[in-house]
């Protein structure tokens, strides 16, 4: 019969019973001095009950303890097992055992003082020391990517036990349905267990997603036939109900509302619980390492069962790569209660904007709409404008891209532009009445989308339209639903017509007008890229500069034109899943450091060099420590990476025992060796007998007090 | 009137007489009132005897009846019928200074009261009132006298008691015994607190030798009910002994003690002949004093 404790860690309050020592000691009452005549009187009456007196004051003592020990006990609410519950069913005999050790990520889930990998260890220990001599044994580890293996039964009890004792949990999933499908493939194998019962014996948590129940159950295979193995599942969880609350998703998309390098960081919180949890407390924390700080702190009800979500905000100070982590308070299974995101925060770009034709009349001044468009709090956009003149004094390589707004002709700066764009940099190019075609072929016949042709005129009535988008093109990627109206409705009255280019040409119409004709046209040219917008961005040819998409696009085309939107964006890892390490251009990967702060270094035959294949195997943020050309090593937050735990893990739900003992072949062949019995209950609580006594101790401390 | 003196016989008033006389006066007054009948009754000078006249006699007692009819000078003799000499014993040890409330008297203040008042009452039927005031041994003595001005001298030395020193009740019996020659009237007023077991054993053996012997058990209510339940350190009053005991824990015991004691003193006190009075220190004085006053006539008539 074995006694245990529902809540073992209440049993801290049996402390209480030092109170009535302490209050002895410490807090007795001074007696009160009175002179009084028949002393005599008193010593003999005292004398006389003495005995009577320390009997009684022992008796005092005893139940003023016996009842703050019961009610601490009973709040531990303590059960006793009938031992026909642990019991093996079966024939007598020698056995050939294996022994299944669950080591999913779960198992990671904390009762009590240790975990239930601890207890399904332990449990797998004892099982193993109480077999006889002459019954041989295997053991199969399950959790993570690999196939399960096991070995055939043999009778090297040590090299068992010492497997066991090294085995490590796991942050992976295990899928119990194969792990128990290579322990009885190798029961089947045995040459040593021919002769023997077969038994097995799985250590596990009993989580649903651990097993496949839509398979048929493993049978070991004999010279007579199929037979059911005698399988007892050894409950870590001794039947208790495991409660979880996990963060499922951390998803962040830029939002200029919030800022310039605003975002909106929505978690999806799931629970299982018995209640919802409210007030619980959501952490947005940004950075890494020492850097790593609180940004927002946030409450969320957690719901008994199921998901909610939860949208937080943050502006970002500078642009780059960032680290976000998301983070529930810590529960019994802590793999899932953070989750890492790792970012590419947009730069500050910096655009020049040349006005081709200045105009004191804002509305007919081209720099005058592009400018205010790429002006404002959320705009990652910084723009300076100039005219000719200052073109000619302007430092091209300042800029991340630059705005050729009607301009009739580069002059000097032509050869500097183009060596600006094939170097990286951006170009956007507007038309209008100073553009001269000729001039541009010549200046800028390199760099060019498409060269120019001629100006075409439609009347007021048949304004032309957009009509052809790409609308998966980053740059006008934002424009979605209704929004896209804002676009469609352009009407555009004059605009340069392209000349045919080769197919080969690099160039990319991303919007033609219901005619056919190219309104915005893209190319790559060297390692910078190149916009043309055939008509004007003044009210002169075209109304574009007043509808409600103008702004966004003008920003969107900015970024992606000094290469923002094109940046990494990081998509988490699932623990276990393999992930490509990029190694950019002059750096040498050297090694990885994990979440739990070990480094994994990269073996040569990996190669440094190039792009490098890792297999995460713990949730959190990975970083990658690098050496670059100059011999200088360190950690490149550029190439952090976030791992994700296994979201099959996280799902608690346990199977009924008898459903999976029903499937082993029903209760002649499987049972739960654990705290809930798997046929009527054998489970005694003590808690009510334990407040009995604590009442008739208080009574009893009511009579003798 | 008789309702003023029966409310200043409350000991709680009496506290508040300063004075021991003042406490006297009205203690007497209120007995006096409360006797049905007059202290003075048949206290009359009557005739005993004749003896032939010898010169020196008073010529006014000459019975002239006598003379005519044996024609002898006849001188009448009388006895007086109050010439008890009594002498009052008051313990003033240690002990006998407790008083279990702020507004009672002290054992030895009642006790003081008490044997003043019976001073005055002696004195004023010519009687002879003595004072023996004992504690380790005799520390003052009042011979016994008749004169009304003796009542102050007895009422001076009661006014100047404290209580000190351990009950030595054997040493005022001793006393006593030497300055007793003739039959007298003993008054012992003491809490009988005493180490020695057998004084009341001499107080038998002093009512052996003819004394009347009456016995004031003065005696605090405290310590026939023992009102304490908390922790106390109980300190003796006569000597450095100090005990620590929880009052409701000692409470069954000491007064099954002290029941047994009072019991043993009583029927001692029965048996050797002796007058007992149990004297509460919260009673009225005259509930103690009337009942033995009228007792002591009936047993007189």
């Amino acid at each position: 019969m074995n006694l245990s404790f529902a809540s073992p860690a209440l049993l801290w309050g049996l402390a209480a019973v030092l109170i009535p020592v302490l209050v002895h000691l410490f807090f007795r009452r001074r007696p009160k001095p009175v002179p009084f005549p028949a002393i005599d009187f008193i010593l003999r009456a005292r004398q006389e009950t003495k005995r009577r007196l320390r009997l009684r004051k022992i008796l005092l003592f005893l139940a003023r303890t016996s009842l703050l020990a019961a009610v601490a006990l009973a709040i531990a609410r303590p059960r006793l097992l009938a031992p026909e519950a642990q019991a093996a069913p079966g024939p007598a005999g020698p056995a050939a055992v294996a022994i299944v050790l669950d080591a999913s990520a779960s198992m990671g889930y904390r009762q009590g003082a240790g975990t239930l990998f601890d207890r399904a260890r332990a449990d797998a220990i004892e099982v193993l020391t109480g077999l006889g001599a002459d019954e041989p044994a295997t053991v199969v580890l399950c959790g993570g990517p690999l196939v399960p293996q096991a070995d055939p039964p043999s009778f090297d009890k040590a090299e068992l036990r010492r497997r066991l004792a090294e085995a490590e949990l796991t942050h992976g999933h295990a899928d119990l349905t194969s792990c128990t499908g290579a322990a009885v493939r190798a029961l089947s194998e045995s040459a040593a267990g021919q002769a023997l019962r077969r038994k097995l014996y799985v250590a596990t948590d009993l989580t649903a997603v651990s097993w496949r129940l839509d398979t048929p159950a493993p049978v070991v295979a004999t010279p007579a036939g199929p037979v059911r193995p005698e399988v007892t599942l050894l409950d870590a969880a001794r039947g208790e109900t495991l409660e979880n609350a996990w963060l499922s998703n951390v998803a962040a998309d830029p939002d200029p509302s919030v800022g310039p390098r605003g975002y909106r960081i929505t978690a999806t919180v799931n629970g299982q619980r018995r209640e919802p949890l409210k007030d619980a407390t959501l952490t947005l924390r940004v950075g890494q390492g020492k850097e790593e700080r609180v940004a927002v702190k946030s409450f969320i009800e957690i719901p008994r069962a199921g998901s909610t979500k939860k949208t937080l905000a943050h502006d970002f100070a500078a642009g780059g790569p960032a680290v976000v982590s998301l983070a529930l308070p810590g529960d019994a299974y802590p793999d899932d209660d953070v989750l890492f995101l790792s970012l590419t925060v947009p730069r500050e770009v910096k655009a020049l904007l040349v006005d081709g034709a200045p105009s004191p009349v804002r509305q007919r001044d081209p720099a005058f709409y592009v400018e205010a468009a790429l002006t404002g709090a959320a705009s990652p956009v910084r723009p300076t404008v100039v005219d000719l003149d200052g073109l000619s004094r302007a430092r091209l390589a300042d800029y991340d891209v630059v705005f050729l707004l009607n301009v009739r002709s580069l002059g000097e700066k032509a050869g500097e532009l183009v060596d600006f764009v094939e170097r990286g940099g951006g170009l956007f190019l507007a038309m209008g009445d100073e553009v001269d075609p000729e001039r541009y072929e010549a200046e800028l016949r390199r760099i060019l989308p498409a060269p120019l042709h001629v100006v075409k005129t439609a009347s007021e009535r048949d304004a032309a339209r957009f009509s052809e988008v790409d609308w998966e093109h980053p740059a006008l990627s934002v424009f979605k639903g209704a929004a896209r109206e804002g676009l469609e409705s352009v009407r555009t009255f004059r605009y340069m017509l392209l000349r045919p280019e080769r197919k080969d040409s690099g160039s990319r119409v991303l919007v033609r007008y219901d005619d056919g004709s190219p309104a915005l046209v893209e190319a790559r040219r060297g390692q910078g890229r190149v916009m043309l917008f055939t008509s004007t961005v003044d009210r002169e040819w075209s109304d574009w500069t007043i509808r409600t998409s103008f702004l966004p696009a003008m920003q969107r085309i900015a970024a992606f034109l000094a290469g923002g939107l094109e940046e990494r964006r990081d998509w988490p890892t699932p623990v276990f899943a393999p992930r490509i390490v990029p190694a950019p251009e002059g750096v040498e990967v050297l090694a990885l450091l994990g979440p739990d702060g070990r480094e994994r270094k990269l073996d040569e035959a990996a190669g440094r060099s190039g792009p490098v294949s890792v297999t995460p195997d713990v949730p959190g943020l990975w970083q990658v420590r690098v050496r670059r050309d100059s011999g200088k090593e360190g950690l490149d937050p550029t190439l952090a990476f976030a791992v994700w735990p296994d979201p099959r893990e996280s799902d608690m739900r346990r199977l009924e025992p008898s459903e999976l003992t029903a499937w082993f072949g029903g209760e002649s062949h499987a049972r739960v060796a654990g705290d809930r019995p798997t046929g009527e209950s054998r489970e005694i609580p003590l808690w009510s007998w334990l407040l009995v006594a604590a009442i008739a101790a208080f009574l009893a401390e009511g009579l003798l007090a | 009137m008789a309702e003023t003196a029966k409310t200043l016989l409350d000991p709680t008033v009496l506290a508040r007489l300063a004075t021991l006389k003042l406490r006297v006066r009205a203690v007497a007054e209120g007995v006096l009132s409360g006797l049905h009948r007059s202290p003075h009754h048949g206290q009359s000078v009557e005739f005993a005897e004749h003896k032939e006249y010898t010169p020196g006699d008073d010529v006014r007692h000459i019975d002239w009846k006598a003379y005519g009819k044996f024609d002898k000078y006849y001188v009448k003799r009388f006895e007086q019928e109050t010439n008890l000499r009594a002498w009052l014993a008051v313990d003033a040890s240690g002990s006998m200074g407790y008083r279990g409330s702020e507004d009672r008297l002290t054992k030895l203040e009642y006790a003081s009261a008490l044997a003043g008042t019976l001073a005055y009452l002696l004195v004023r039927q010519q009687d002879a009132a003595g004072l023996a005031v004992f504690a380790g041994g005799v520390t003052r003595a009042v011979a016994p006298r008749a004169e009304p001005s003796h009542v102050n001298a007895i009422l001076e030395t009661l006014q100047g008691l404290t209580a000190a020193g351990e009950t030595r009740l054997a040493s005022a019996i001793d006393f006593l015994v030497e300055r007793a020659k003739r039959r007298s009237g003993v008054f012992v007023f003491s809490d009988l607190l005493d180490k020695e077991e057998r004084v009341l054993k001499l107080l038998a053996e002093f009512r052996k030798r003819k004394h009347e012997v009456t016995l004031f058990h003065v005696l605090d209510p405290a310590e026939l009910t023992f009102p304490f339940d908390d922790p106390t350190l109980f300190l003796s009053l006569e000597d450095d002994r100090a005990v620590e005991a929880r009052g409701r824990d000692v409470r069954k015991g000491y007064l099954e003690l002290v029941g047994r004691w009072l019991e043993e003193t009583r029927r001692f006190a029965a048996e050797a002949d002796l007058e007992y009075v149990l004297a509460r220190t919260d009673a009225p004085l005259d509930e103690v004093l009337v009942p033995f006053l009228a007792r002591r006539e009936r047993s007189a008539a």
